[in-house]
């Protein structure tokens, strides 16, 4: 196989997720409608609570994280969402493809629209609550981009393993796992107000580190953004081997077969 | 060497106490260039045998051997040399036939012209330029099937798998798709597997055909050696009166069985149309009062293997 037949076949889930989402008006809705009603709704509480510039900027930091992290980690979960939505998923599978093909190519569409929803959400926060995303420069804004998007496409690695394991009602898996990621990797309070066994938990999820170093421009501690990028990129390796072996495990039980019904 | 040579092939899916086997020591040889038919009823296991040939879900125990590799080791390599279209096909539905075709193209590593040419191709061969800007969920069943056969041949497979091809589609659609088939088949050069409930389809496309019954292969061979071997054919029916000698229907060219009871007399031939005349010939001492053919079809032929 040539490199570009290689290139062609990432580029197979970048190309589907592309015509999927141009043609769908609920991408408006995941794109700008509900991470900007978000935005809104946040820093328009920090107006309530009377909170400080910097305090404005820890909380907007969480908001911007999480759509970004919502987006492209759905993304990646598309390649088998669509599939299973549109019963197709043996189409894919019976072709000469392979697990990272297809969550590179969806990472790639992933990172494009999770950059689109960042800059959508940096330029609305400047300018309606006076938020200066450049405050660390622009390296840290793309260290941070990139880690959220290596754990983004981690969780979606994860719902498409559910998938493949417990069949189509996993799928709601795609919704809940960012919930969780909110809720203890302190998307809008310090971790340090969770309980202990969260606070541990939170310790050992990426976003967590990658949140510490980006609030670290605006005054908010240390930051150790290297161990999360190991942790990223090690929870991304060991995920696209798992996504590997349940695919795998999904045709020996026939799950394959049984998702295409 | 055999294109497709399958040996002992088995599979069971579990649940979460149960267990169902559904193909039982599957052994099978597919011959290059060959049309090849799995028949069965509803259940038998075709469609799991079918999916475990193209190599989409793994069998529990058995050995198989597509195209020269092993196919269990090999899947990769296996996936680029053959094809699959199934009965009833989806593909993602808010992409149009050129889109969904673009897609499947790239799956296979096509890239750049060549990818371009393939799809041209596959639009043509199946008759779809019509359709090509159609959302996949706005098209017929027919044409969801064209869809899918086209995709079936973009990476120019060795082997075609086709499940059902004709499945759900109304008679002048199953006939159109059945000659795109045999089309596809001769311009090709390729070996086919097929698996369908319709005897006439299985006769008309495959040079052999098996039988699969509750997930066992219970005959195997050309569909004349099958109907030969349980004597099964065109079944013709006299009712008559006066004298008749069955041994002059016995000796009719093509005669496989003779069943006379008083006024009428059964006989079953595996060419009815040369036979008509000659079976009138027989009744020349008798007086014809009625006269019909009857086509075998799937459910005579699995009333006698279920003997």
């Amino acid at each position: 196989m040539s490199w570009q037949g290689e290139l062609n076949k990432f580029l197979s889930a970048t190309y589907k997720n592309w015509i999927i989402s141009k043609r769908n008006v609920f991408t408006v809705f995941e794109l700008v409608f509900w991470p900007f009603i978000g935005l809104l709704s946040i820093g328009l509480l920090t107006r309530f609570l009377q909170v400080t510039d910097d305090m404005v900027a820890f909380v907007l930091v969480g908001a911007i994280a999480l759509s970004i992290l919502q987006i492209s980690q759905i993304d990646v979960a598309y390649i088998l969402l669509f599939d299973l939505w549109s019963k197709s998923i043996k189409q894919t599978f019976v072709a000469p493809i392979r697990g990272y093909h297809l969550v590179l190519g969806a990472m790639l569409f992933g990172v494009i629209r999770g950059s689109a929803v960042f800059l959508i959400l940096a330029l609305a926060s400047s300018r309606f609550f006076g938020f200066d995303f450049l405050a660390g420069g622009l390296v840290t804004v793309i260290v941070f981009l990139a880690g959220t998007f290596i754990t983004a496409a981690s969780i979606g690695m994860a719902v498409c393993i559910s998938i493949l394991l417990f069949g189509q009602r996993a799928d709601v898996a795609a919704w809940s796992l960012s919930g969780i990621m909110m809720l203890v990797s302190g998307v809008y309070y310090p971790v340090e107000i969770l309980p202990g066994p969260l606070q541990l938990l939170s310790k050992s999820i990426p976003l967590t580190y990658f949140l510490e170093y980006y609030r670290s421009a605006y005054g908010y501690g240390s930051h150790q953004v290297l161990l999360g990028m190991g942790l990223a990129l090690l929870y991304f390796a060991a995920s696209l081997l798992i996504l590997n072996l349940a695919i795998e495990r999904a045709r020996t039980t026939g799950m394959m077969l049984r998702l295409s019904e | 060497m055999p294109a497709l040579r399958a040996e002992k092939i088995c599979k069971s899916f579990r649940g979460l106490f149960t267990k169902k086997e559904v193909l039982h020591e599957v052994s099978l040889s597919i011959e290059e260039g060959e049309v090849f038919g799995i028949l069965g009823p509803n259940g038998a296991g075709k469609t799991t045998l079918m999916s475990i040939f193209s190599t989409l879900i793994r069998p529990d125990c058995g050995h198989l051997e597509v195209l020269g590799l092993d196919a269990l080791q090999k899947t990769h390599a296996v996936r680029e040399r053959i094809n699959i279209s199934s009965g009833n096909p989806n593909f993602p539905w808010s992409l149009t036939v050129r889109e969904n075709l673009n897609h499947s193209a790239m799956l296979y590593g096509l890239y750049g012209r060549n990818l371009a040419r393939s799809v041209d191709e596959a639009v043509a061969a199946f008759e779809l330029e019509p359709h090509v800007s159609s959302k996949f969920e706005t098209l017929s069943t027919g044409l969801k099937q064209r869809v899918s056969l086209a995709k079936s041949i973009l990476n120019r497979p060795k082997i075609l798998f086709l499940d059902e091809p004709t499945s759900g589609l109304d008679p002048d659609m199953a006939m159109k798709t059945r000659a795109l088939i045999q089309k596809i088949y001769e311009e090709q050069d390729i070996t086919v597997v097929l698996t369908t409930h319709y005897m006439p389809e299985a006769e008309e496309l495959c040079d052999r055909i098996a039988f699969l019954r509750e997930g066992s292969l219970i005959a195997l061979g050309t569909p004349g050696e099958l109907k030969r071997a349980l004597k099964i054919g065109h079944r013709i029916f006299v009712e008559y009166e006066g004298d008749l000698d069955p041994v002059k229907l016995r000796i009719i060219p093509g005669v496989m069985d003779v069943r006379q009871s008083p006024g009428r007399v059964e006989m079953v031939f595996d060419h009815s149309e040369r036979a008509v005349s000659r079976i009138i010939k027989a009744f020349a001492e008798a007086d014809i009062l009625d006269i019909g053919i009857d086509q075998p079809d799937l459910e005579d032929v699995f009333l006698e293997l279920a003997r």
